[in-house]
């Protein structure tokens, strides 16, 4: 069994066994990244792209001080590269003319896009870090159902309606709990206003 | 509207849950009192940070699913890639240029170049077509033979592990491509270089039949070929 130390050494040399162990410990991040709700990209596409990310950790292994950042580097270049997939698509769709995804689509979604992708492009792994230790702390503070039902609000994508079935609440209840809970997420967000005003100066 | 169902309503927007009716009323609520339209954009914030950075760290704690095993061989094969490439590199960063211009102005650097030059015109194209003892390709009544593949170079194998070994190897400087049968995940792999030496690995769905398969085979030659 490798050590994080061991193991980032190893890699750095080019041994086969470590990248086969180095690959089997970071896919399953580099899958779920690929999975961002706002790419939606199906499991298959999901996989190359959880792929392609980790074969592109190969020329930065030398530049990585611990193996832990091989991690939050594949989550930013799966996600990224999801999200530019995605938005590719649709542009084909929107090229070949398919008016029924148009008309299908919510908004401007391409526009949406956009800002999540420059953001997540800009993040320093000490970035994703800091933001991992902030969004954990803003999640214990809240109730534990109401934490669960925030996530799979904003990470599972799941409507009103499902969430009131889920958690077996009145449906009226739901945006409640949610505003309410998003209100405590800002009061921890104002606490790194670095950190803020860099996410808000992408998604504003 | 007290705070609280302002939150609500403009939440519902925000999450596009709201009706045309709903819509309307947080409009008319933001033209009322211009305060909650500041309100209403933190919110929005709040909500897009969440949105787009929330994944990312649940993503960091994730461990399913497995890395699919059909996969694997792909990412040796970069692996081998790109480390092979980097010690070619060293070596010849190492190759001192006045050592380089004294070999060449001695004459021996003009008789090598045309070698070179000769090689280069029959070399880059080579296709190897790498075929296992039980695999279908090399059973049945019609296996595959060198007569099928005339302009591809055909490696036999009986056992797993030197099979695995070419499968992982590198390309060699003279090689254009190689091609397997992965029976086990009805697939047909492809290893092979494209522009400015750059080396990628296409996997194909498997022909349903033995015949269907040959067929495949000769096509993606082939076109490698060309």
């Amino acid at each position: 069994m490798w050590t994080d130390r061991e193991l980032l050494t190893a890699l750095q040399r080019g041994e086969d066994a470590a990248w086969d162990e180095a690959f089997r410990r970071l896919y399953p991040s580099a899958f779920a990244a690929a999975r961002h709700p706002l790419a939606s990209l199906t499991p298959a596409e999901a996989e190359d792209i959880a792929i392609e990310a980790l074969t592109l950790l190969l020329p930065k292994v030398k530049t990585v001080a611990a193996f832990d950042e091989l991690r939050l580097l594949v989550i930013t270049i799966a996600s990224r590269k999801a999200i530019s997939e995605r938005r590719r698509q649709l542009a084909d769709k929107r090229g070949g003319g398919d008016l029924t995804s148009l008309d299908a689509m919510q908004d401007d979604e391409t526009i949406r896009f956009e800002p999540a992708e420059q953001l997540i492009s800009h993040f320093s792994d000490t970035d994703l870090r800091d933001l991992s230790r902030l969004l954990d702390q803003a999640l214990s503070g809240l109730e534990p159902r109401n934490a669960d039902l925030l996530r799979d609000f904003l990470v599972h994508h799941l409507a009103y309606k499902e969430l009131a079935e889920k958690y077996r609440m009145p449906i009226g209840s739901i945006g409640v709990s949610l505003a309410r809970s998003l209100d405590k997420i800002r009061s921890h967000l104002q606490t790194m206003p670095k950190l803020s005003k860099e996410l808000a100066a992408y998604l504003r | 509207m007290d705070t609280e169902n302002f939150t609500t309503l403009a939440l519902r927007v925000i999450a596009g849950e709201a009706s045309a009716e709903e819509r309307r009323a947080l409009e008319a609520e933001l033209a009322a009192t211009p305060v909650q339209r500041e309100e209403f954009e933190q919110l929005k914030l709040t909500h897009e940070i969440m949105r787009t950075t929330l994944p990312l760290v649940e993503a960091a704690s994730a461990v399913t699913p497995e890395l699919p095993a059909y996969r694997v061989n792909e990412l040796r094969t970069a692996v081998r890639q790109h480390f092979g490439a980097a010690t070619k590199r060293e070596k010849k960063a190492s190759f001192g240029v006045l050592a380089l211009l004294r070999w060449i102005f001695a004459g021996s650097g003009f008789a090598v170049a045309g070698t070179a030059i000769v090689l280069l015109c029959y070399a880059n194209r080579s296709v190897e077509v790498g075929l296992y003892g039980t695999g279908l390709d090399r059973s049945g009544e019609q296996p595959l033979s060198a007569q099928d593949l005339p302009s591809a170079h055909l490696v036999t194998f009986d056992q797993d592990a030197p099979f695995d070994e070419w499968q992982s190897r590198p390309l060699a400087w003279n090689e254009h491509a190689k091609i397997w049968v992965d029976n086990e995940h009805d697939l047909l792999h492809i290893v092979r270089r494209v522009r400015q030496g750059q080396i990628v690995m296409e996997t194909q769905p498997l022909a349903p039949t033995d015949e269907a398969q040959r067929e495949q085979i000769k096509q993606a030659v082939e076109a490698l070929k060309n």
